[in-house]
């Protein structure tokens, strides 16, 4: 952990930031929310890395998917990950968002959640341990350092793609297009 | 050389009320029995906010938070710290009284243009706290104006290092204990966090602030807490000569604060009105009472 290199600091305020600072908005899908309670509280403290539960999407920079995403909550996870503010990391935690999982052939489950929103990493298990979200966040501290974690970027770049996934699932989509086509060159 | 102390006080304000922010997490933590993050926090989030991308919903929503902020910070002006009081001469208590609703009223302007019910519900709780908490802060302060025959806070701390503390001396004991039990409502720490309840209305009239405007709302945070707990200092514990000395004295008060923070848990808004205008305006009555027929 090199929070407390002043150089670094100076060099990169904004990347250091990022990087010491994750709010995190955890989306309660499926049974994944259940290793969330240990992680942030006595057994497994969150908050000495900076990891910190917030209560609304537009003050988060990490969007946290624990467990199978329903066609329903699908509405809601695009709509939460839209209202977050750019630089926004997702992370897909289980292996239901990863390929569907145990859930894989259910009619109403949503297999790759990677088409419908550009995710970051994934914890892979059912279910990953609490070490493993802190292990995602090393990870993600290594990303963010190589600045790879570009999944905002991804998105604004290929919202046609995205967006054209969304509405396949969906049907015709109640709000507006993020990012409007005139926007692009 | 007024602006300078201007500056120097503004900075000094910030940094303590900084360090409390990165001191109330730590200390929360240890009581929780957990290790807690690094002091700093508070600094590498505002760094981070200050970084990010934010949305604004219209003119009003900028310009109320940056009045909010701007209220805190003009208080710190009147209140002395140690010796610096760059505007000694003027105001004093009433100016105090007067500006301390810039900051909910900042928030609400700002807040109504988001159009978020859960701001609309933490907005009229914080009017309807304010209302509750203002009734015994008034009693207190004329218990204190009563007492010393005067509105100006450096004369106050003047009078109270002749003398005893008034905290210490028996006419104002009942006043100072009743800005104690009023003191998480001013500064909306635990017992009356009502206001932003993450769990209940998504952090109120935070809702939707976002990047730079959470940042500004951090700082306005770190700025109220200082002015509510600087005030006490000044009115109860006889200020101090030198900040060090005040800024240890705040320390004392901040923690005993934090430790009621980390213990209580939270009351409904019913259950904070009725519980502010019994106890600690009945207090401050007794104390007005006593007051007058000492002097």
């Amino acid at each position: 952990m090199d929070r407390n290199q002043l150089t670094k600091w100076i060099k990169s305020p904004g990347n250091m930031g990022h990087k010491y600072s994750l709010d995190v908005v955890y989306f309660c899908t499926g049974c994944g929310i259940i290793e969330i309670p240990p992680s942030i509280t006595a057994r497994w403290d969150a908050e000495r890395f900076g990891v910190k539960p917030v209560a609304t999407p537009r003050q988060a920079n990490l969007f946290l998917i624990t467990g199978y995403v329903s066609v329903k909550t699908l509405k809601a996870v695009i709509r939460t990950y839209e209202q977050m503010q750019e630089p926004k990391f997702a992370v897909g935690f289980g292996s239901c968002p990863i390929n569907g999982g145990m859930y894989w052939d259910s009619y109403n489950t949503v297999n790759h959640l990677d088409k419908y929103i550009p995710i970051d990493g994934w914890i892979a298990g059912c279910m990953p341990r609490p070490e493993a979200i802190f292990i995602a966040v090393t990870h993600l501290w290594t990303l963010i350092d190589k600045e790879i974690a570009d999944g905002y970027k991804r998105y604004r770049d290929k919202y046609k793609y995205y967006r054209a996934n969304q509405e396949k699932v969906l049907g015709e989509l109640e709000w507006p297009p993020l990012f409007p086509e005139d926007d692009k060159k | 050389m007024i602006v300078l102390e201007m500056l120097i006080l503004v900075i000094l304000a910030l940094a303590i009320g900084v360090f409390f922010l990165g001191l109330s997490r730590k200390i929360m933590s240890r009581i929780h029995w957990r290790y807690g993050p690094p002091i700093t926090q508070p600094i590498i989030d505002i760094i981070k906010l200050f970084n990010q991308d934010s949305v604004s919903h219209g003119s009003l929503f900028n310009f109320g938070i940056i009045l909010s902020l701007a209220g805190s910070i003009v208080m710190v002006f009147f209140l002395p710290m140690g010796a610096m009081c760059p505007m000694s001469s003027s105001g004093g208590m009433l100016v105090i009284l007067y500006i301390m609703l810039l900051g909910p009223l900042g928030l609400a302007l700002s807040g109504g243009e988001a159009a978020n019910p859960n701001i609309s519900i933490g907005i009229s709780r914080k009017f309807i706290l304010a209302l509750s908490y203002e009734v015994p802060l008034l009693l207190i302060f004329l218990a204190v104006m009563t007492h010393y025959g005067t509105i100006s806070i450096v004369e106050i701390v003047k009078i109270q290092s002749a003398n005893l503390w008034s905290f210490a001396s028996l006419p104002l004991l009942l006043s100072g204990i009743a800005y104690l039990l009023i003191l998480p409502a001013l500064l909306g720490e635990r017992p009356f966090e009502l206001i932003k309840a993450p769990q209940e209305i998504s952090s109120g009239p935070m809702a939707e602030y976002g990047g730079k405007f959470l940042a500004l709302a951090t700082l306005q945070h770190a700025f109220h807490t200082f002015v509510g707990i600087s005030l006490f200092v000044n009115l109860f514990l006889g200020g101090a000569s030198n900040p060090g000395y005040f800024f240890l004295k705040m320390l004392v008060v901040f923690i005993l604060l934090i430790f009621v923070n980390a213990v209580f848990p939270r009351f409904r808004i019913d259950q904070a009105i009725k519980y502010l205008w019994k106890w600690p305006t009945l207090l401050a009555f007794i104390g007005l009472i006593i007051v007058v027929i000492v002097d």
